[in-house]
């Protein structure tokens, strides 16, 4: 049985007195003219950066973390580290897991608020094994889309409930503009009541945070928000790409540098001269070969200029010394001239060297931030959660996938 | 922001032990009809905390719920519990206002119909 549609509204029945009082109308909510078009209408000024609580100075804490969660490397007056412990508190270590590091502000916030109204554009077509998981689930289901974006798998079931929420207002807008159910929040901390959903999905997003326990924190969230015996489907981006050559057009990032960043401290401060965001590599603005009917920029390709020195040792598991040790990157989008407002998100932008203008292609130049993960990386953070089983595994379009079912 | 959503919601604000229900300030509603769906009804009645749904509701302006839950056979039969129930989880919406903290009374803004949960550094 089909779950209301949205978009269909009949005219309000006659009202009495009181109901119209408490009634407040607007014609741009009736139907047909409920869903209006969000793409090339919206501007985004410095200050709504600032509106939505994105600070633009740069902190000044000195904390730095070194390799794993159980250490806080501390930079004392005299230069010299010096390791301590972390406390063993929950609520110690889970203020630094849902602080957003400077490196995700910048270059996954920033940049998706930036890019939302073009990058919605691009992204229309259903990717058959997250459509086949929704579908297969009972009427009546309340879905959670944690990092919806622009809300493309919200409704996919029309016989069940979906809430989507995403980091980034411009996205929301153009989730709640098409008549679906969606706020703002963080996926590393879910504003939901403990086990009141019945499945919740992660389509495309931990591999934008930059930490292991914040991917871990975003997992067991979206555990906790489902109720027992609900299920959880998790996507992300592999190293291991079907399509190899498009390692060659991403940025790899050192680790050194992810570090740095990975504090609240701005990297502004210590731009390393070694690191440049000029070497923009190509046109793909994704490389998710999944979503082959994605349209694309067809713009001419630039010679890779890799900034990358010596690719260090992971915190993860994978310590191979080839290549496919390098797990964090820029991935590029390119805006184009006519998508970008001239005086908003990407004036900003450049003028804080957060993007680049390519004048060969047309277009701004966006970096996101990627850690992309390995074969078994998905698995092995899930294998401490005592609360939750693995019950599906797959490689799927150059994505590692899961799904999880809650069990306490 | 419909009541189904606010049903589900609560402040995870660091330190909070109960952060549900939020306080709903209205500045504006906004009634959208949707098609009924008897079935969606009936599976989710189970999991609607109903003081808190009955009590935003009428906050919302809306005066014919039922301050006690129903029993579940009513969701069988009653197609007048049934309409009162669906326009109050689906086709109420908080357009305008805030949702506020019950512990620590911190407003999270609800601006065209979106609430912005996001924490600020301090909060997490």
């Amino acid at each position: 049985m089909k779950f209301p549609s949205l978009s269909s509204f009949s005219s309000p029945s006659p009202m009495d007195h009181a109901q119209c009082l408490r009634l407040m109308v607007f014609n741009s909510l009736r139907a047909g003219r409920y869903i209006h078009r969000f793409w090339g209408t919206s501007t985004l000024s410095l200050d709504s950066f600032c509106a939505f609580g994105y600070p633009v100075i740069c902190s000044r804490m000195k904390e730095i973390k070194v390799k794993d969660a159980s250490t806080w490397c501390t930079l004392v007056p005299d230069g010299e580290p010096h390791i301590q412990s972390v406390c063993e508190d929950h609520k110690c270590s889970s203020v630094s897991v849902k602080s957003t590091p400077e490196i995700e502000k910048k270059y996954v916030h920033r940049v998706y608020d930036a890019i939302a109204p073009h990058f919605s554009s691009t992204r229309f077509a259903k990717w058959p094994k997250v459509a086949a998981f929704l579908e297969s689930l009972p009427t009546g289901s309340l879905v959670l889309d944690a990092g919806c974006g622009n809300g493309k798998y919200l409704g996919l079931n029309s016989s069940c409930y979906f809430i989507g929420c995403d980091i980034s207002p411009p996205l929301i807008k153009i989730c709640v503009d098409k008549g679906h159910e969606a706020l703002v929040a963080d996926a590393v901390n879910l504003p939901y009541r403990t086990n009141f959903g019945d499945a919740a999905i992660s389509i495309a997003v931990l591999h934008h945070l930059s930490t292991e326990n914040r991917r871990k924190k975003a997992i067991e969230e979206l555990v906790r928000v489902v109720r027992k015996g609900g299920l959880v489907l998790i996507t992300v981006w592999a190293v291991e790409q079907e399509d190899k050559s498009l390692l060659t057009k991403w940025t790899p990032l050192t680790e050194k540098h992810v570090e740095e960043w990975r504090g609240p401290r701005s990297p502004c401060v210590r731009c390393p001269s070694s690191f440049s965001l000029e070497s923009i590599p190509e046109t793909e603005e994704n490389g998710l070969s999944g979503h082959m009917k994605d349209s694309r920029e067809s713009l001419m390709e630039d010679m890779q200029q890799s900034a990358c020195l010596n690719p260090q040792n992971k915190d993860d598991s994978l310590v191979s010394k080839d290549g496919r040790s390098q797990q964090e990157y820029f991935v590029p989008w390119h805006l184009p001239y006519h998508r970008a407002e001239v005086s908003g998100a990407s004036a900003v932008a450049l003028a804080t060297g957060l993007a680049k203008k390519d004048d060969k292609k047309g277009a701004v130049v966006y970096n996101r931030y990627y850690h992309v993960f390995g074969e078994g990386e998905l698995e092995r953070l899930v294998s401490g959660m005592d609360n939750a089983v693995i019950v599906d595994k797959f490689y799927d379009k150059s994505n590692w996938c899961v799904v999880l079912e809650k069990t306490l | 922001m419909r009541l189904l959503t606010h049903n589900m919601l609560s402040s995870n604000i660091k330190g909070v032990t109960n952060g549900f229900p939020l306080r709903i300030e209205v500045e504006k509603v906004v009634e959208k009809e949707v098609e009924i769906n008897h079935d969606f009804l009936r599976n989710i009645f189970p999991k609607i905390d109903w003081k808190a749904f009955s009590d935003a509701s009428r906050i919302m302006g809306y005066v014919e719920l039922p301050e006690e839950a129903p029993e579940p056979s009513v969701l069988e039969s009653d197609l007048e519990f049934l309409r009162k129930f669906h326009h109050a989880l689906l086709e109420l919406h908080l357009e305008e206002g805030a949702l506020v903290c019950p512990e620590t009374g911190r407003k999270f803004p609800v601006n065209k119909g979106i609430p912005n949960m996001l924490l600020h550094e301090d909060e997490v």
